[in-house]
């Protein structure tokens, strides 16, 4: 990875940002107040959360700087010192209960049925054991921890 | 043989801390030595002639003098010893000054020691010394040039009213360059062509210049004094001689062609039958083949019917030519940075995206009241369009584009008030003589200058670009309208470029264009004697600098010619006939291209080869040795460093390149920075000439450690040789695992004379590492003896 | 031919008729596909990339050792799937990070040795004997209709990785289009995301809604008749936030959208209600058109 300290500061990325157009997320600003170590401006902030990862920041960056990823691992950071939103606490919640982001219900199951696919797709949610092997995976990562610590 | 050897006190520099007469002692005991004396001044009238003297009175065939380094007294006594009739090269020094006396002050004894030993390394060389003699090669007066912009051109003019004779090869049907096609020049506003059409007027006229447009360089041979050059002239199908350019050719013929890489960028077609442009020199007519009908179809001819003067051959074909000359100067420019490859900008597919160069035609056109398109009422010019962007590995700044912006702004604004103008930056770099002043005259002009590298542009319906850019001063991203939008792109080296420099084997910096042999000091030289590069084709810069660096490489080219002769130094790389089996691999090895299979046998050309030893290091048959560093001399002086070797002793053999690593040792001496008396300095042209077999074999016989120290290879004036030096260590490193000897008691370091600290460190930390790991058992130091690497 | 179909989250549970189109599909062309049995969340790469990387690569490792016991490569739908898939691989590739990816894995009894991958469905639809087949087998013309491509922003991006083609001007799903008799418009922002990943549309769904109507908005004004993009997530946002933005009032005119395997089924003759057309919130009323 391209270190951030050859930011030059020219504006692609947040010129480039379809974000930013709506919100006040201006990446630019990000990678400088990552260079000036100031971390309560990152971390703290929102703007960090209106991020698509759409990654055009990164394609044009000519400093070949990895923005996009910058971005994700800041967020990394965020979320473990408890700036996670609360939906995103409940889709991760989601997951480690149902091995899937978003919930399955009778309604959906309708759903499947009308065009012809089985009822209960293949998925986590047909097999017991392989639910088993998630949670257990979200344990050993330590990122059930994480997610249960931020809940409580 | 019979040796002198004289021990200097440099005015108690050396006396003070060296036991002067027990070395003299010790010298006059080794054999073959038959004088030893000592003086005050070894370099002192008085000291000269003592040597002088004994050579006549002793019968002396060689000489070592024991004093300061070599970087200061070498030449002195060469020319010492041949006043007395011997040869130059058998003469040797010891330095026991920078690297004794001067280095180990608090030790006296050690550095008596060392001394004696340092003197015993040079006598034990010197026996292997043979005299060589400095060939010379006969120099004329005759100077290719490749390349017939402003580069070139300035250096042909500059050479031909010296009296030199020029063959000026330009690949396109005129000379002019890209300067031909620009409207004003920075920051003076010079009306471009009209300074250089009078220039290029001239080169057609000078009796000492043979002009060769339309003509490419196919390929070169030989080396300073005798290159043999072949030209390939492409047919014009147009008769030089008859044609008056007319143009009643093109008038008649039908065929309209529309080209970015002509003279007016695309903006204005042309006729496949054509003149560059009103100024061309050679003013005559050229077909454009590819376009032309008779050539794509077999039809047509209706140039050759009306031309008046029976000028039109359809049947020309191209014309090779041999030219022998004795220098060359690159002058191959630059090529404008491909704006389709930034396709967020949307060159190519938006028709009102335009390049700077096709801005500047546009201006000119403007200005003659003809204007090739409308460009509207609002107009932005990006900048850094190819140029600090590594997305498309092109890291470097192209220097002109701020330049040029400002001056294309500022010329557009003041032509029409009411335009608005926009320059979007990164950084605005106007470092040269009047260019800050000539950007506040932009700003006062009304030119708007935005801080802000343009993320990227969409076209609406009616053809008007929306520009998509944060102001980083304001922190806002925009969307702005305009109607015309200038990419301001940066210079790359062209194909052309890159052809020469592979036919002249030319390196290039990371940049892509041509690297010079060094870049404070031989700023137009290149590592080869006798080519020279200038302008753009060397990298990105404005023309006094091309114009500039055009006569410094043409004033380059006449220091050398001006001699008549060049003397070739003898320590050049010579085949030992009867080893060499012919395999090639030290042609493939060789950076210089100096050596060539001929009769089955490796044959060098002294004037190419730079004596930096690669040749050696990979020659499978050991058939191939550097005159006066062979292995066999070298290894004479690793003997005599380790031969006096006592228990509990250790040696560190510091192998020093005498472009860096020795002056450096130099300077630490000077600065009299203490290191280990363990080291033992010995000077080489490159750490290559120290061969994976000699390493080992100095392990075989003593040495606890070796450091290789070569010039930081941009300083070097050899190429590659750390990769050698590299690939050396690496194969030494393999045998003394397999043996069981620590790898790491031999590396290897880039250095830079300035680097003294570091030096020391190294070699300290070298001297640390064998008291750490010990002696080397006896029996592993056996076993190398058979080892091969 | 024969590839794992790996379905995500939101083909499966919200737009079973993705799934449907392309099983459909892909019988209808004679590629097998099996069942990713057991398979999660891939897991989605801006929301859980954000929150935890090593969770999430360990994860889409566990995806990935699926379909390797498979000995086929993971064919997916989604754009996001495929990010976080394909960009696994990638990482995957660094034999230190491997083999602590595996020291967890086994802990679950699973390992992965990158012998297999995963392919995005446009990938395997464009190889040259496939495209031919579907060309064959076409049987519905689109002549008429206009679309606008929407690619997604992982499909390709970051081009380093995934390296197809250009992720500014890209033409490989245009060209689909045109192969099938239908004519691709050109729109501004057609490169713009739909605004929904980095978990935004969970997060921020305002702002999500706002990419989205800027997308409709000027693929109207190119004059499209409906939106074809190549992932499941795009269709979600693309759809249901339209819905969401007429529920608003901010809407006016929406645009049904559909997903490559979806109008490559339509093309080929199958009826659209096979095809789970019928469960988009916005209808697709240019099919009387046909």
């Amino acid at each position: 990875m391209k270190t951030l300290y050859a930011c030059i500061q020219c504006g692609t990325c947040s010129g480039s940002c379809p974000a930013g157009r709506y919100t006040n997320l201006r990446t630019r600003l990000i990678v400088r107040n990552i260079q000036l170590g100031l971390r309560e401006n990152v971390l703290g902030s929102d703007d960090l959360w209106a991020c698509t990862t759409c990654y055009t920041c990164q394609e044009r960056c000519p400093r070949n700087i990895m923005i996009t990823d910058i971005v994700r691992v800041a967020r990394n950071i965020a979320f473990e010192e408890g700036h996670a939103k609360k939906p995103h606490l409940y889709v991760a919640h989601m997951f480690i209960n149902t091995g899937h982001s978003i919930k399955f219900a009778d309604e959906h199951r309708k759903l499947r049925e009308s065009v012809n696919v089985s009822s209960v797709p293949p998925t986590v949610l047909s097999y017991p054991e392989a639910m088993e092997e998630i949670s257990k995976l979200t344990e050993l990562s330590g990122f059930k921890k994480k997610v249960l610590e931020r809940e409580g | 043989m019979r040796i002198g050897v004289y021990v200097c006190h440099c005015g108690g520099n050396i006396s003070e801390v060296v036991d002067i007469k027990e070395v003299v002692s010790f010298a006059g005991k080794l054999p073959d030595v038959v004088v030893a004396r000592d003086n005050e001044h070894m370099c002192s009238e008085i000291g000269q002639q003592m040597v002088i003297n004994n050579i006549s009175e002793h019968k002396l065939d060689g000489v070592v003098i024991a004093a300061c380094s070599p970087q200061f007294h070498e030449e002195t006594f060469r020319q010492v010893v041949s006043k007395a009739g011997l040869n130059p090269y058998m003469f040797e020094m010891a330095n026991i000054r920078e690297h004794c006396s001067w280095v180990h002050a608090s030790e006296p004894k050690i550095a008596t020691e060392k001394a004696k030993e340092l003197v015993a390394m040079a006598v034990a060389k010197l026996k292997l010394n043979e005299p060589l003699v400095k060939k010379s090669i006969s120099l004329g007066n005759r100077v290719l040039i490749i390349g017939g912009g402003i580069a070139g051109i300035q250096a042909a003019l500059d050479l031909a009213d010296s009296g030199f004779h020029v063959y000026l090869v330009e690949k396109e049907p005129s000379i002019g360059g890209h300067m031909a096609q620009l409207s004003r020049t920075f920051p003076t506003e010079d009306c471009s062509a009209c300074i250089l059409a009078p220039k290029m007027a001239d080169v057609a006229a000078h009796p000492n210049i043979t002009l060769y447009a339309y003509s490419e360089v196919k390929n070169v041979r030989g080396y300073l004094g005798n290159y043999e050059v072949t030209i390939v002239k492409k047919p014009r199908y147009v008769n030089m001689d008859k044609c008056i350019a007319c143009g009643i050719c093109a008038e008649k013929c039908p065929v309209k062609v529309i080209d970015v890489n002509d003279f007016e960028a695309g903006l204005i077609p042309r006729k496949a039958i054509y003149i560059p442009h009103e100024f061309a020199v050679p003013h005559k007519y050229v077909i454009d083949e590819k376009n032309c009908l008779y050539f794509t179809k077999g039809v047509c001819r209706v140039c050759e019917k009306f031309c008046p003067h029976k000028a039109i051959e359809f049947d020309q074909k191209s014309v090779e030519e041999t030219l022998k000359v004795d220098t060359i100067i690159v002058a191959t420019g630059y090529e404008i940075f491909d704006a389709r490859k930034k396709e967020m900008y949307g060159y190519g597919r938006f028709e009102n995206v335009l390049t700077a160069l096709q801005m500047e035609r546009i201006i000119v056109n403007i200005v003659k009241g003809n204007p090739p398109r409308d460009i509207g009422k609002r107009i932005a010019f990006i900048q850094c369009v190819g140029s600090r962007d590594e997305q498309i590995d092109r890291l470097n700044c192209s220097r002109v584009c701020c330049m040029y912006a400002i001056k294309l702004s500022q010329l557009l604004k003041r032509m029409n008030p009411e335009r608005e103008v926009c320059v979007f930056y990164i950084d605005i770099r106007a470092y040269g003589k009047g260019f800050e002043e000539y950007y506040l005259r932009a700003q006062e002009t009304g030119v708007r200058f935005i801080r802000g590298r343009v993320a990227e542009i969409y076209e609406k319906p009616d053809k008007k670009l929306v520009l998509r850019v944060e102001d980083t001063l304001t922190g806002d991203p925009y969307e702005m309208e305009f109607d015309t939008v200038e990419l301001s792109v940066g210079m790359v080296p062209g194909e052309g470029t890159n052809k020469v420099a592979e036919l002249l084997k030319i390196p290039k910096s990371p940049d892509g264009f041509l690297q010079e042999a060094h870049p404070k000091f031989r700023p137009v030289d290149t590592l080869t004697d006798g080519i020279f590069i200038c302008g753009c084709a060397q990298g990105p810069k404005d023309i006094p600098d091309t114009v500039a660096q055009a006569s410094a490489a043409a004033a380059r080219a006449i220091r050398l010619m001006n001699k008549k002769k060049y003397e070739i130094e003898p320590t050049k790389a010579m085949v030992i006939e009867n080893l060499c089996d012919g395999c090639g691999i030290c042609v493939e090895h060789c950076a210089a291209g100096a050596i060539e299979i001929s009769g089955g046998v490796a044959k060098v050309i002294e004037a190419l080869c730079r004596g930096c030893g690669r040749c050696v290091a990979y020659c499978p048959r050991e058939a191939i040795v550097v005159r006066h560093y062979t292995p066999s001399q070298i290894l004479a002086e690793i003997e005599a460093a380790l031969s006096n070797k006592q228990k509990g002793e250790s040696r560190v053999l510091v192998f020093a390149d005498y472009t860096c690593t020795y002056r450096l040792a130099d300077s630490v001496g000077t600065s009299r920075m203490p290191y280990t008396a363990s080291a033992r300095i010995i000077r080489v042209p490159s750490g290559a000439l120290v061969t994976p077999q000699l390493m080992l074999k100095a392990f075989e016989l003593g040495a606890d450690a070796i450091l290789i120290g070569e010039c930081e290879q941009k300083s070097s004036p050899f190429l590659n040789s750390v990769e050698c030096i590299s690939d050396n260590v690496e194969r030494v490193r393999k045998v003394l695992k397999e043996k069981g000897i620590e790898p790491e008691r031999v590396k290897y370091a880039e250095f830079v004379t300035v680097m003294l600290s570091r030096f020391v460190k190294e070699v300290n930390s070298l001297s640390e590492l064998t008291s750490r790991l010990g002696e080397i058992p006896a029996e592993k130091r056996k076993a190398l003896s058979t080892a091969k690497a | 031919m024969k590839y794992s179909f790996f379905l995500g989250c939101i083909a499966p549970l919200r737009y079973p008729g993705l799934e449907a189109a392309t099983r459909l599909l892909f019988k209808e062309l004679g590629i097998e596909l099996l069942d990713l049995k057991g398979a999660s969340c891939c897991p989605a790469p801006g929301v859980f990339g954000s929150f935890d990387l090593w969770n999430w690569l360990l994860v889409a490792a566990r995806n990935l050792s699926i379909a390797e016991e498979q000995n086929v490569d993971a064919m997916v739908i989604c754009n996001g799937c495929y990010a976080t898939l394909q960009e696994a691989y990638h990482l995957l590739g660094k034999p230190e990070r491997l083999e602590a990816v595996n020291k967890v894995l086994s802990q679950i009894g699973r390992n992965y040795q990158r012998r297999t991958g995963v392919k995005h469905v446009v990938e395997v639809l464009m190889q040259k004997e496939v495209w031919d087949k579907i060309l064959s087998l076409k049987k519905r013309p689109l002549g008429g209709l206009k679309i606008a491509v929407h690619y997604g922003c992982h499909y390709l991006k970051p081009s380093k990785v995934r390296g197809h083609e250009s992720p500014e001007t890209p033409y490989h799903i245009d060209n689909m289009v045109k192969d099938l008799g239908a004519e691709p418009v050109e729109y501004v922002d057609k490169l713009m995301c739909c605004g929904a990943g980095g978990g935004v549309r969970s997060g921020n769904s305002d702002e999500a809604r706002q990419f989205t109507l800027t997308k409709i908005e000027n693929a109207r004004k190119a004059g499209a008749d409906l939106i074809v993009h190549p992932c499941a997530f795009c269709h979600f946002q693309l759809d249901t936030g339209q819905q969401e933005l007429l529920d608003q009032g901010l809407l006016k005119e929406p645009l049904p959208v559909i997903l490559i395997t979806q109008l490559i089924g339509l093309a080929l003759g199958m009826k659209p209600e096979a095809l789970g057309l019928n469960l988009n919130k916005i209808p697709h009323n240019y099919l009387s058109r046909l």
